[in-house]
């Protein structure tokens, strides 16, 4: 029985782990050369073995070993190959085992990358790091571990929930823990700086690859998870302010104030002290958004687990590290701070606006997502705070940061000239405004204000930073377009497509939200139904039997101007073991529009109850998150400095 | 007093950072208390606890037989009940996959009488073993007053 080393591996990890974090007590007995070497042997091992252990359960899962408990509970002898896979991260036991694994992985890079770094240093990092894993590794293995037996041995397993049965969901948390469990970098820099109370600016270069790599993957995650819930939940919503989404929000927008502050840090020396506090927050916010997922105290899609002792483990750990880093800040930062001048006008001060007001937006965030669960178990009454509050402060503090993209990218740092930000600026305002005021009269012929508003900064940020790059690009003397991009600082990739694309956001989260037509009808077989430009005509049902499931295909026939267009075929399945239904929507997506078709209940025999929407430019959404990708792809890979000073 | 220029500059931050933290939370407290949304019992509905026309949440177990649905359109009416009482639902709109006779449900929505309850959303279990955890919490209430009397 092979699965048996799953357990011994994984304590094998453990007390590796412990070994590192042992090592951050030895500086005294043994030199940092070699302590150095132990603690990278160290991490590759702790690496490997949870490895090892992950791959022994994902065998588990492959040869359908129901003696194993978490796999008789999430798979099934008929499951597709590639979900039987995927439900290895699919329920608890297995996420907190992909989650140490990422954190194991995350170590051995630092490792790997760190020779630009005082070797003692490197080891309290790693130490660091061994700490956080062993809790872990403890955790699986006291609370939830995915070795479990179960007797008698099922004939056949429980299966796994059909809502994660889809493709965006295999990957979706795999990506998403990176850049959870990435924001374990500079937490565990921080607090290494604090240990030492030295810091320099050539660590904090090295630390800003780290951070870009963790925001970027939680930007993947999270806009997968958003396109799934677009695709998959029949709503036609792609964000719903559930609990969970927030907790992968909030890190998100602490490591998007870090990743600018950090640069302030870099290029200035000054915020050392701020950047710091924020890489400890970030990581805090990661895991209490693990304590708000895994303890099964939300209303949630995410919600299966239900253990209140596994609630409490992450708790108490939670409030130890975060207790102890923040005991650690308070007593040692005043050493970190730097004194320089910097005027209002300088980048350093709108850079200092946005971490202002993403700090803000984070902690309105954290106040909606926990305030019903403070009253609640305080027992002050059960309260829910709706995504109107969420939509309507999120959008309000979103807007100072928005506007100010512009201004950040065309100030210098310490003083900016007035005249000459006036000159780049007033006429990228006036084209601005033009396009967005031609885009929406003459598609839409609408009049709202914060329609206009929200499509001036889109376009404001897009056309500022579209603009910045060919400036740049002139400055080099280079014949030929790959050798001007060559040449061209990758920084300014970085921030301008990532700029970009949260306009490219913008325009494609505002017309779809106010310019989306739904109908929910009862369509009789033949009957047809127009909705914008678009006529849908319901041809009948066909029944379908797969190998899991059984479902009644809607079939769809779309017409423009008379002209046929597309099928549709939107399902109802129903999985043969858990007996649940599911609807499964039929999209058909271009640039400038989706249709959206999800059936209902049977209505009589021969209607059914149809859902259709149409939605104007609602893929901008996510190919405004594919920009945003790209330019943390650039902020990873490319080149390190600045050619010019810009 | 003599304003020096580094003061001025020191001044404008502080103005910038207090006119930002103090707007925030005007801004906060207006879009919390106009978004928060209390949960009752059918219970505490039939005690006159729930107000009246005003946006609340409600939660509780769907009463076996008493779905009943439209011919012509999406309307449905439903009886949902907790410990001992139970109230009416009317919907207009599709039901979510899992909804089911016998099985947990949150609702938001307002009451229209004492014991009505119109629903504009309605949220039920995201698999078998699933409940709400309001739902779960007034069902664990109920058993204990079983066992006590």
């Amino acid at each position: 029985m092979i699965t048996e080393f799953g357990n011994l591996f994984l304590s094998i990890a453990a007390s590796l782990s412990l070994c590192l974090s042992g090592l951050l007590f030895f500086k005294k007995y043994i030199d940092d050369g070699t302590r150095y070497e132990i603690s990278l042997k160290l991490t590759n091992f702790n690496f490997l073995f949870l490895l090892l252990s992950f791959v022994i359960l994902a065998y588990g899962f492959l040869t359908n070993d129901f003696s194993l408990k978490y796999v008789a509970n999430n798979s099934n002898l008929n499951l597709d190959t590639i979900y039987k896979f995927s439900a290895v991260w699919g329920a608890h036991e297995g996420s907190i085992l992909l989650w140490v694994l990422v954190l194991s992985s995350w170590a051995v890079l630092i490792g790997k990358s760190s020779k630009s770094l005082p070797k003692g240093f490197v080891v309290d990092m790693l130490g660091i790091m061994g700490i956080l894993s062993m809790f872990f590794i403890i955790f699986i293995l006291f609370t939830s571990n995915p070795f479990d037996r179960i007797f008698p041995v099922p004939p056949n397993g429980r299966d796994l929930n059909p809502l994660l049965q889809d493709p965006g969901l295999i990957i979706h948390p795999p990506l998403l823990y990176l850049g959870y469990v990435g924001t374990s970098v500079p937490f565990v820099f921080a607090v290494a700086v604090l240990i030492n109370s030295s810091i320099q600016i050539e660590w904090i270069s090295w630390l800003r690859k780290w951070v870009i790599a963790s925001w970027m993957f939680l930007t993947v995650g999270i806009s997968l998870g958003s396109w799934w819930a677009y695709h998959e939940l029949g709503w036609g919503g792609w964000w719903f302010w559930d609990p969970v989404e927030n907790a992968s929000f909030m890190p998100w927008l602490a490591i998007t104030a870090l990743l600018h502050s950090l640069i302030v840090s870099e290029k200035r020396g000054i915020f050392i002290s701020w950047t710091i506090l924020l890489s400890i927050l970030t990581f805090s916010l990661s895991l209490l958004g693990t304590f708000l997922v895994r303890s099964g105290i939300l209303v949630s899609v995410h919600a299966f687990a239900n253990d209140p002792e596994r609630g409490l483990y992450i708790l108490i750990f939670l409030s130890l590290v975060v207790g102890i880093s923040l005991l650690l800040y308070f007593q040692r930062s005043s050493q970190l701070v730097s004194k320089k001048s910097y005027e209002i006008s300088s980048k350093e001060f709108i850079l200092l606006i946005n971490n202002l007001f993403l700090t803000i937006t984070t902690f309105a965030i954290l106040l909606g997502t926990l305030y019903p669960l403070i009253t609640s178990s305080l027992n002050l009454g059960k309260i829910s705070v709706g995504a109107p509050y969420f939509n309507f402060i999120f959008s309000a503090l979103m807007l100072p940061i928005v506007f100010l993209m512009a201004p950040a990218i065309y100030s210098s740092w310490q003083k900016t000239d007035y005249s000459k930000l006036k000159k780049n600026l007033l006429s990228l305002c006036f084209y601005s405004i033009l396009i967005s005021y031609i885009f929406l009269n003459f598609l839409y012929d609408s009049n709202i204000f914060v329609v206009y508003l929200a499509m001036f900064l889109a376009f404001f940020t897009i056309l500022s930073s579209l603009v910045k790059i060919i400036q740049i690009i002139r400055i080099q003397n280079e014949r030929g377009f790959l050798a001007l991009i060559r040449k061209t600082p990758s920084t300014i990739f970085a921030n301008s497509f990532s700029h970009i694309g949260i306009g490219v956001l913008i325009v494609g989260i505002t017309i779809s939200t106010y310019y989306s037509t739904q109908k929910e009808i009862i369509m009789k077989e033949g009957s047809e139904i127009t909705l914008q430009d678009i006529t849908v005509k319901f041809v009948g049902i066909e029944k379908k039997i797969s190998k899991n499931y059984s479902s009644q295909v809607g079939v769809f026939d779309a017409f423009k101007d008379d002209d046929y267009l597309i099928s549709f075929f939107p399902e109802k399945r129903i999985y043969n073991i858990q007996k649940n239904v599911m609807t499964e929507a039929a999209i058909s997506s271009n640039l400038a529009r989706d249709i959206y078709i999800a059936m209902g209940d049977q209505f009589t025999s021969d209607s059914w109850v149809v859902r259709i929407y149409y939605k104007p430019f609602i893929q901008l959404i996510w190919y405004g998150a594919v920009l945003m990708i790209l330019g943390g792809i650039f902020g990873i890979f490319g080149r390190e400095k600045l050619s010019k000073n810009t | 007093m003599k304003i020096t220029e580094t003061n001025k500059k020191r001044m404008i931050k502080i103005f910038v950072f207090f006119f930002a933290i103090s707007s925030f939370s005007a801004l906060l407290i207006y879009a919390f208390s106009k978004n928060m949304v209390y949960f009752y019992t059918p219970t505490q509905i039939i005690k006159q606890e729930a107000p009246i026309n005003s946006f609340i949440r409600i939660g509780g177990m769907v009463k076996v037989n008493s779905f009943k649905k439209s011919k012509d359109s999406l309307k449905v009416s439903f009886k949902i009940y907790d410990l001992n009482e139970e109230i009416n639902v009317r919907y207009d709109g599709i039901l979510p996959d899992l909804f089911a006779e016998g099985q947990g449900v949150v609702m938001t929505g307002k009451l229209i009488n004492s014991n009505t309850f119109l629903a504009n959303e309605v949220l039920a279990k995201h698999d078998e073993n699933y409940m709400p955890p309001e739902v779960a919490d007034m069902m664990k209430e109920k058993e204990g007053a079983l066992n006590n009397k």
